[in-house]
């Protein structure tokens, strides 16, 4: 709710170009039809009917104001939420600040209004004449209202200055002293109104908008990447098209109905796993295979072709990882400990061989769904239970996260009993490890979908005794309320945090200090995504310390993201923390964090320029605030 | 295969392997009862490309989190051609500067009358999503939200998990809403 005095310079505007135009017509133009000429007084009206229609569109014009984002988009983002998220624009690099209050990246050119509380596309500046933000809609009706209200007030104060020339003697007359007022005003607000008018005219021509202009961005040599030639965007000015707004209603809601089973993609761009015959594997799990019982050795069970290990961690390279387990536990006849505690690797949503193998083994061993099929796997890079329970326990910490997501489970970390009904629902999910049996008859026919989860394992390249430290941070969360936090943390990603234990090994500072020469206030944060850019093709890994599954290797990791200084990539750029954005960033640090993280933090906090430095303080507040427990966050999490 | 079928076999599993829990006992007697439902696991964005300036264009790069629930070729395609629906939309050519000079001689009371180029282009991309929401994207577990919602910032594409079966009482398919 507006304020009332921010009526007053629109209702002022209005009142003066009424008054002023409609007196002139009055008094000044029938005499200046007469001696000057007759078609003086159409084109006058015709100027002020242009003048009105366009200061009414620029006043209740829709500058093309984005609704505010729901608060989802925030879980696209990365653990270390960047303040700054960096996009190429023609070539040149162009930041996107974070909103705190609309919650979204604000795309290029684009600007919060603080007056009017949104975020405008195209932001030119906020119009008190106009009581409207100018935006990327109705600059247009904007500029053109000031070119036609510079040429009505040229009109307005050329014929009242005619008039009164012309009747010097008779100044105390009416319509004298009407005209002689109406010039008088037109001639003070010309200048302004002139002013603004070929300011704006500038602009235009340079392809940029007031609020650049004011704020200096393209100034001492910046590349302007929006301007296309000053014809071009006097071109673009006039005939593009309005886009419609964005904030009206959404007038026809059609439903989709979405049930399942999915169909899942019928091929995939990696690399197939033979089956004996050499064929590729489809990773369709449909009900067809249903109807291949007599044939266990149907290629239509869904084995995930186990794709080569990824640059980048990758929800799928879990699957497949998983998958690629599945096969060589099939390969191999031995049967496994009862240590698993999960049963993940039921997961196989493979009716043939699940009924091809239950006979068999009656014993609700966990090997005992994964019939030893002819699928030939690619060379699993595990061997063995161990690396069983490894999954077991990534797939559990991958589905905790799923399950919090969803926030209508509960974890449990007791172990799934070793009874296990042969065949299993192809979920990987929440359901899967705990209520293995009820998902027997729900075949889905699509692979489980880990993509909820951001934290894809590189299971070959883990460990075996990661197993204990994930499982002891599992166990210590409780787990039993939607607790965000061990979430968050559960989902760091396993490769960069397994090579972040690799740098601790090798000595290299996890935390760095500022660098010099970075403007005040933006440093280097490396983003989720471009923090495995680092880790890319690690060629060996040595053995995983006993810190791993630690608070202060978790922490460790989480500081990483915050203070070490990583290269800029072209998609993630450099920032500080958004505190304000979500506490994802804050619950990184409800944990004790270690002196060096301590000391990196106060660092940051210390050079970090007041306005800019929210983050990093906020967090250290909390942190010293919340030692013990992780508080969980309401609504960060929100299905 | 029909459902019927599909419990038939269950049936037949039941009676062979006699490892089944308490659970499953129990939840092959409600077979009949049984109902796949659809719950949202996650939200995909698909960000604006603005390597060419302001114009809206989307992303064509494949998302990692839908690898497993569709074809890269089928969401190149449904990319590409919302590209080539906004560029077609955004075009200055003749109906642009028809609208443009009718709008001025109106007093921009045209607006109020006839519907412009941009928004009957959005009307037809509206409809094409629908059409692929229905056609590609629900089968797969997919839904796609017309990005006009979000400020045409995104592509949102909601990915939905099978919950599994649920008691007879809670059995419902997920309806969504899309589009305009």
């Amino acid at each position: 709710m507006r304020r009332r005095s921010v009526f007053l310079p629109v209702s002022a505007a209005t009142a003066l170009l009424i008054s002023t135009s409609t007196l002139f017509l009055v008094f000044t133009c029938p005499w200046l039809a007469v001696h000057v000429s007759p078609a003086f007084p159409p084109c006058f009206c015709s100027i002020f009917v242009f003048v009105m229609a366009n200061f009414t569109m620029a006043m209740f014009m829709d500058a093309g104001v984005y609704p505010r984002a729901d608060g989802d988009e925030d879980r696209d983002e990365d653990l270390v939420a960047p303040l700054f998220k960096s996009v190429c624009v023609r070539g040149v690099q162009v930041r996107m600040k974070w909103c705190s209050s609309c919650h979204f990246y604000r795309p290029p050119r684009c600007s919060h209004c603080s007056v009017c509380d949104h975020c405008v596309e195209d932001f030119d500046h906020h119009c008190p004449w106009v009581n409207n933000c100018i935006g990327r809609r109705n600059y247009r009706f904007f500029v053109l209202f000031l070119f036609s209200l510079s040429l009505l007030m040229v009109g307005v104060f050329s014929g009242a200055l005619l008039f009164v020339l012309d009747h010097l003697e008779s100044l105390q007359e009416l319509h004298t002293a009407v005209s002689l007022t109406v010039m008088v005003v037109s001639g003070v607000f010309f200048i302004p109104v002139v002013g603004l008018s070929c300011f704006h005219l500038v602009l235009v021509a340079r392809g940029r908008t007031t609020n650049e202009q004011v704020t200096g961005k393209f100034e001492s040599g910046a590349v302007n990447p929006f301007t296309q030639g000053c014809c071009t965007n006097l071109h673009f000015l006039l005939c593009r098209p309005i886009t419609p707004s964005y904030t009206a209603k959404a007038k026809d809601r059609l439903t989709i109905n979405i049930q399942p089973p999915f169909i899942p993609p019928e091929s995939r761009d990696l690399t197939p796993v033979k089956s004996k015959e050499g064929s590729v594997q489809s990773q369709k799990i449909t009900i067809q295979s249903l109807e291949n019982l007599e044939d266990p050795d149907s290629k239509r069970l869904s084995i995930a072709p186990l794709p080569p290990l990824p640059p980048k961690p990758d929800p799928v390279v879990l699957r497949n990882h998983l998958a690629a387990l599945e096969e060589s536990l099939l390969q191999s006849s031995t049967v496994l400990p009862s240590a698993h505690s999960t049963s993940p690797l039921q997961r196989s949503g493979s009716p043939s061989r699940v009924l091809h193998q239950a006979p068999r083994d009656q014993i609700g061993m966990r090997m005992s769904p994964l019939a030893p099929l002819e699928h030939g796997s690619e060379p699993s890079l595990l061997q063995s239970g161990n690396q069983l329970g490894l999954q077991a326990v990534n797939s559990r910490s991958l589905s905790l996260k799923h399950s919090s997501r969803r926030g209508s489970k509960t974890t449990e970390p007791s172990p799934i009993p070793n009874v296990q009904i042969p065949s299993r629902s192809a979920s990987l999910s929440h359901d899967s490890l705990l209520r293995p049996s009820e998902t027997i008859a729900s075949q889905t026919p699509y692979r489980p979908d880990l993509g909820s989860s951001r934290s894809p394992v590189d299971l070959p390249r883990l460990p075996v005794r990661t197993c204990s430290p994930v499982f002891t941070n599992l166990n210590r969360r409780s787990p039993q309320q939607r607790d965000p936090s061990p979430v968050c943390y559960d989902s760091l990603p396993k490769p960069i945090m397994s090579s972040i234990q690799e740098r601790e090994e090798k000595d290299r500072p996890l935390v760095c200090p500022i660098p010099p020469g970075l403007e005040a206030g933006v440093y280097d944060v490396p983003s989720r995504r471009s923090l495995p850019h680092e880790f890319r093709g690690p060629s060996s890994r040595g053995p995983t310390p006993p810190a791993y599954g630690s608070r202060e290797f978790l922490l460790s990791s989480a500081a990483y993201g915050y203070g070490s200084r990583s290269h800029l990539c072209s998609s993630a750029s450099s920032s500080l923390t958004r505190a304000s954005r979500t506490n994802n960033s804050a619950l990184l640090f409800n944990r004790s964090l270690s002196p060096s993280i301590y000391q990196s933090l106060e660092r940051q906090s210390l050079t970090a320029i007041p306005s800019a430095s929210y983050g990093p303080q906020k967090t250290l507040a909390l942190l010293r605030g919340e030692q013990q427990q992780p508080q969980p966050k309401p609504g960060l999490e929100q299905p | 295969m029909s459902r019927v079928m599909l419990i038939d076999r269950l049936l037949v599993i039941d009676q062979l392997c006699s490892v089944a829990g308490s659970r499953l006992s129990r939840t092959f007697h409600n077979l009949q009862e049984l109902r796949h439902s659809a719950s949202l696991a996650n939200k995909v964005f698909i960000q604006r490309d603005y390597t060419d300036g302001t114009i809206c264009k989307f992303q064509t790069k494949f998302p990692s989190e839908l690898d497993s629930r569709i074809e890269r070729t089928l969401f190149e395609d449904t990319v590409k051609t919302l590209n080539n629906y906004y560029a077609e939309a955004e075009k200055i050519g003749g109906q642009s500067y028809v609208e443009g000079c009718l709008a001025c001689l109106t007093v921009y009371l045209i607006f109020l009358c006839i519907e412009t180029s941009y928004e009957k282009v959005l009307k037809k991309i509206s409809r094409y999503i629908q059409d692929q929401n229905e056609k590609v994207y629900g089968p797969r577990g997919l839904l796609i939200t017309d990005p006009i919602e979000r400020g045409m910032r995104v592509i949102e594409i909601s990915v939905y998990e099978d919950r599994g079966s649920s008691g007879s009482s809670s059995g419902s398919s997920t309806t969504s809403s899309s589009g305009r």
